[in-house]
């Protein structure tokens, strides 16, 4: 079974690698934000198959669950800087 | 056998997973704007993530770490759309133009010298 | 007066704080006194530091009916999210991608925020719209092509949302 994860993590990252092209290329901020995104989710799963195939040490679905948040914040906070520049959030 | 069922259960499930993910990466790489890229970012990526999650759910048995794992899908299922929002948000509130098919387009006249300002959406 | 005061304005985070700490128990499984002493201090300051932010912010319209309906709610919720995947699916492998995108915008009859973000977050999750702005009570969503359009101005979902919330126009709260 833990090959089987391994093989669909390998997937995952090789589809986040294809979505790298978005980021790069992509012709507005925001298409390079979305781009992120799908990698961040990407990594994210990745994390939870590796505590599979790690044999389960308790420290990775933590990381996980603070990664889920932080791609949260990473996205909200990006995006309110696209809209507003530079100026301060009020 | 009880392994065997849960064994299957988990990979039909991650491999679901796994074309959701793809879908939104053709999605990604096909569509033609901003906004139209959001629609497999929001809806692709937060399935796919959520079915392989609960594929891996069946493998880890009842425990405290299926109770993280839930928590995880459950905030994912919150935050992705919220995620689209925003970033949509971003791009309407500076009136980035939305592609349109070529015949659903209004005609623009382009004049030497003049800039074109983007119109209200 | 004054000191029952302070005692009552420091037990008023203690439900939160009770909720924090059970959750924290959970997710550790830490049984050590130390430890335990350490979540259980965590939790409580955490509820204090978020407690005014939370009172602030939480709408006092919302009730355990509310809860109640909220199952039926999320499993048309969780459906709509399935048949969203399977459009978006076909429509993006399909090699002429049948789509016609557009921005739309409707005025929502649902007044508090609570409904206006629940039915915001719908819109993003039902097929082929994503809501982009959000301003007063008018919504504008992107929509994939024409009958995406059509079957988001049919209402349906507003009326979902209206039903959860107990908002509106009583005869808009059926669900059709």
């Amino acid at each position: 079974m833990s090959r089987f994860l391994l093989a669909i993590a390998i997937a995952l990252m090789l589809n986040a690698l294809v979505c790298l092209y978005r980021v790069v290329r992509g012709p507005t901020a925001q298409d390079r934000l979305i781009g992120v995104n799908i990698i961040n989710t990407s990594v994210l799963v990745v994390l939870l198959l590796s505590f599979f195939v790690a044999d389960r040490p308790t420290m990775y679905l933590d990381i996980a669950l603070v990664y889920a948040l932080l791609n949260f914040i990473v996205t909200v906070a990006l995006s309110r800087f696209l809209e507003t520049g530079r100026k301060p959030l009020g | 056998m009880a392994d065997v069922v849960t064994g299957l259960l988990t990979a039909t499930l991650c491999l679901m997973g796994v074309v959701f993910f793809l879908g939104g990466t053709v999605g990604l790489l096909r569509l033609p704007d901003l906004y139209s890229r959001l629609h497999p970012v929001t809806k692709g990526d937060t399935l796919g993530a959520t079915t392989i999650i609960l594929g891996l759910c069946f493998q880890s048995g009842f425990n405290p770490d299926t109770l993280k794992l839930f928590a995880i899908i459950a905030f994912l299922l919150l935050s992705s759309a919220t995620c689209g929002h925003a970033i949509g948000r971003s791009a309407f509130v500076r009136k980035v133009r939305p592609w349109q098919t070529p015949a659903a387009a209004p005609r623009v006249e382009k004049r030497e010298g003049e800039s074109r300002g983007l119109e209200e959406a | 007066m004054k000191l029952r005061n302070a005692v009552a304005s420091l037990a008023l985070p203690a439900p939160l704080a009770v909720v924090l700490f059970a959750l924290w128990g959970v997710f550790t499984g830490v049984t050590s006194w130390s430890g335990v002493a350490l979540g259980a201090v965590t939790a409580y300051l955490i509820a204090r530091i978020s407690y005014g932010l939370l009172r602030r912010r939480l709408d006092p319209n919302l009730n355990v009916m509310m809860a109640l309906r909220f199952p039926l709610f999320a499993l048309v919720l969780f459906g709509e999210i399935v048949k969203a995947n399977w459009d978006v699916l076909k429509r993006v492998f399909a090699p002429t991608m049948p789509i016609s995108p557009r921005i739309t915008s409707f005025d929502s009859f649902l007044s508090s925020d609570v409904a206006k973000t629940t039915l915001a977050n719908c819109i993003t999750l039902t097929p082929g719209t994503v809501t982009v702005e959000l301003d007063g009570s008018r919504f504008y969503v992107h929509c994939l092509a024409r009958e995406h359009e059509e079957e988001l101005l049919k209402g349906r979902m507003e009326r979902l949302v209206a039903w959860l919330f107990a908002e509106g126009p009583p005869d808009s709260r059926r669900i059709r």
